[in-house]
């Protein structure tokens, strides 16, 4: 019993540990946007960054223990059943999902959103128990993309894939995609707004492009007999093809726009302040002034595309000037052995 | 092939490695040996060009790293303190990304890629990603991806650790078929049976300063004694709570 206790009280630390990261949503600029700007008509917003959390952090505690410590701890049979039980309940969601049951009683809840939140927080527990490889057949198929970056693309997607950015804006862009099918005409001008709040949901991700690459991968990269350009260029690939994906059933055109708007202005923080970012965690990008101003600039962009497609030819060039001027940066810094 | 003079590179207040000065002709195979923090991986760091020296000159195939970075990384093949390694490309991927930036042509790099994942035993493990591969996998990838472009020197940070011993073998019979063929190997390590067997020069360094410099064959006594000799000599402390030895 004591040996249980010992190890569930050392899980119940490193869960809360791990769940302090979660404190990087409020350094993302669609966090930022939805309370300076929508603040309390972003209740849906809010809502769609509460579940996609409450999905993440409600995985198997368990997991959090190497399979071979575990296996190699001095446990009787009876210990590990009661390990195995008791281990959801050092979870604070599993609590919080428990308590607001009584919220329900009392009718401040509805069912179907309790029922939601239980559920979502029940998956996530059992799908990451399950014995299943982390990265399945999914994430291999990747598309292939010319050479000599193909592959170095098909790896950023892969990283990109593995924030909770890119599932924010993809909620958004598949409810409006749903809502366009099944629901009452979508007015035209309300596709504008929801294409750029989909922009803003990447745009943090497009200030850390380096983030997921860890100390091995930013090594790797300063060897690879490859320009500044080409490296933002893999990067922003990657970002791109993901941004135009969730923009198709919004305004096309005007979230390319403001994509490659975010790119350029991301650049800069990509280049000089890298910032170390953790997989199925919000992206924090840089200070708030400059996440505002990437915002703003996003939003000018797009709709600028909006009104006239021909203004994406401005958005490009600023975009390719960036990626220009960036990736001499980058083959000063990363070149001469003077990484930020 | 690889030259450096009085190369020195501070931290602060700290000197890692502290005015260097030696050659290594082409088709050697340097062993850079020393202590855990001697300096070892600082002065490879410095001739990849992944580090700036604060002071001192370096030249590998005839290029300075800092004034000709990306040339210079076309001909070198480098297996760096932490590999690496991207955790979201496979084995294969790595090479193939390898053989993509290095220009090898397609069908070249098919065959080449084949072949050192079949030497290395990598082939069964060839769709793993990085980040769930073993280290030993790991550092095979790394030691496959140095090798592929077919680089005219190496660099080799502690290139035999966790390997396994018929792994080992064969890395070092490639590594003295590279050296036959005229390319340099400037290889650190901890492990002194493999760097006697196979290196042609032996450099050893203390607290970043060389204190050692020869032709292999010029090794006064066994290289582990003179190491002890020279760099650190092995204190063993009994520890007395493990027990009573047993007669």
């Amino acid at each position: 019993m004591a040996r249980t206790a010992a190890i569930l009280r050392a899980l119940g630390r490193a869960l809360r540990r791990d769940q302090k990261s979660i404190a990087a949503v409020v350094g993302n600029n669609f966090f930022i946007v939805t309370v300076l700007v929508l603040q309390e008509a972003g209740a849906f917003l809010y809502l769609i960054l509460g579940l996609i959390l409450l999905f993440t952090l409600s995985t198997d505690p368990l997991r959090k223990i190497p399979v071979s410590r575990l296996g190699l701890w001095p446990l009787e049979r009876r210990e590990r059943w009661m390990l195995r039980a008791a281990s959801p309940w050092v979870n604070p969601m599993t609590w919080l999902i428990g308590g607001s049951a009584v919220w329900v009683a009392r009718g401040k809840v509805t069912l179907g959103l309790w029922g939601l939140c239980a559920g979502l927080v029940a998956a996530s527990f059992v799908l990451s128990a399950l014995p299943l490889g982390p990265r399945g057949t999914l994430w291999r198929r990747m598309p292939r993309f010319p050479e000599p970056l193909n592959h170095l693309i098909r790896k950023n997607l892969r990283e990109m894939l593995s924030t909770l950015d890119f599932y924010v804006a993809l909620l958004l862009s598949l409810a409006t995609l749903a809502y366009r099918v099944w629901g009452p005409r979508l007015p035209q001008e309300a596709l504008m707004p929801l294409t750029l709040l989909v922009m803003v949901a990447l745009s943090s991700y497009a200030q850390c492009l380096f983030g997921l690459d860890g100390e091995s991968g930013l090594e790797r990269y300063r060897l690879l007999p490859v320009r500044g350009w080409q490296v933002l260029l893999a990067k922003d690939a990657a970002f791109l093809v993901l941004a135009i994906l969730v923009a198709l059933p919004l305004a096309p055109l005007a979230g390319f726009g403001a994509a490659l708007v975010a790119l350029a202005v991301g650049h800069h923080a990509t280049v000089n302040h890298q910032r170390e970012q953790i997989r199925w965690r919000f992206s924090a990008g840089a200070p708030v002034v400059e996440g505002l101003v990437q915002c703003a600039l996003i939003a000018t962009a797009g709709s600028s595309v909006g009104h006239s497609p021909w203004m994406i030819a401005p958005c490009a060039a600023a975009w390719a000037g960036s990626m220009w001027w960036y990736g001499r940066q980058w083959d000063v810094t990363a070149h001469n052995g003077d990484m930020p | 092939m690889i030259t450096c003079r009085n190369l020195t590179r501070r931290f602060g207040e700290f000197t890692a490695v502290a005015g260097l000065s030696f050659h290594v002709e082409p088709g050697a195979i340097c062993a850079f040996l020393g202590p855990n923090g001697a300096g070892k991986s600082t002065t490879v760091k410095m001739f990849t060009g992944l580090l700036a020296p604060t002071a001192g000159e370096i030249e590998v195939c005839g290029l300075d790293p800092r004034t000709n970075p990306v040339e210079l990384k076309r001909r070198i093949g480098v297996l760096p303190e932490d590999l690496g390694l991207f955790d979201d490309l496979t084995v294969e991927e790595h090479l193939q990304l390898t053989a993509s930036v290095y220009g090898v042509a397609k069908q070249e790099a098919k065959d080449r890629i084949a072949q050192l994942l079949r030497a290395l035993s990598l082939e069964h493990g060839r769709r793993t990603f990085a980040s769930a591969c073993s280290h030993g996998m790991r550092k095979k990838t790394s030691f496959a991806m140095a090798l592929l472009p077919n680089p005219r020197v190496l660099f080799l940070d502690e290139p035999f650790e966790a390997i396994d011993p018929v792994t080992s073998k064969i890395m070092r019979d490639l590594l003295q078929s590279a050296s036959r063929r005229g390319i340099t190997v400037f290889l650190t390590s901890h492990i002194l049976p493999v760097a006697e067997e196979i290196a042609t020069q032996l450099i050893m360094i203390k607290k970043g300063k060389i204190v050692w410099d020869s032709p292999a064959s010029e090794l006064p006594q066994a290289l582990e004694r003179h190491y002890f000799d020279l760099v650190e000599s092995p204190v063993v402390e009994e520890l007395e709570w493990l027990g009573p030895p047993r007669s």
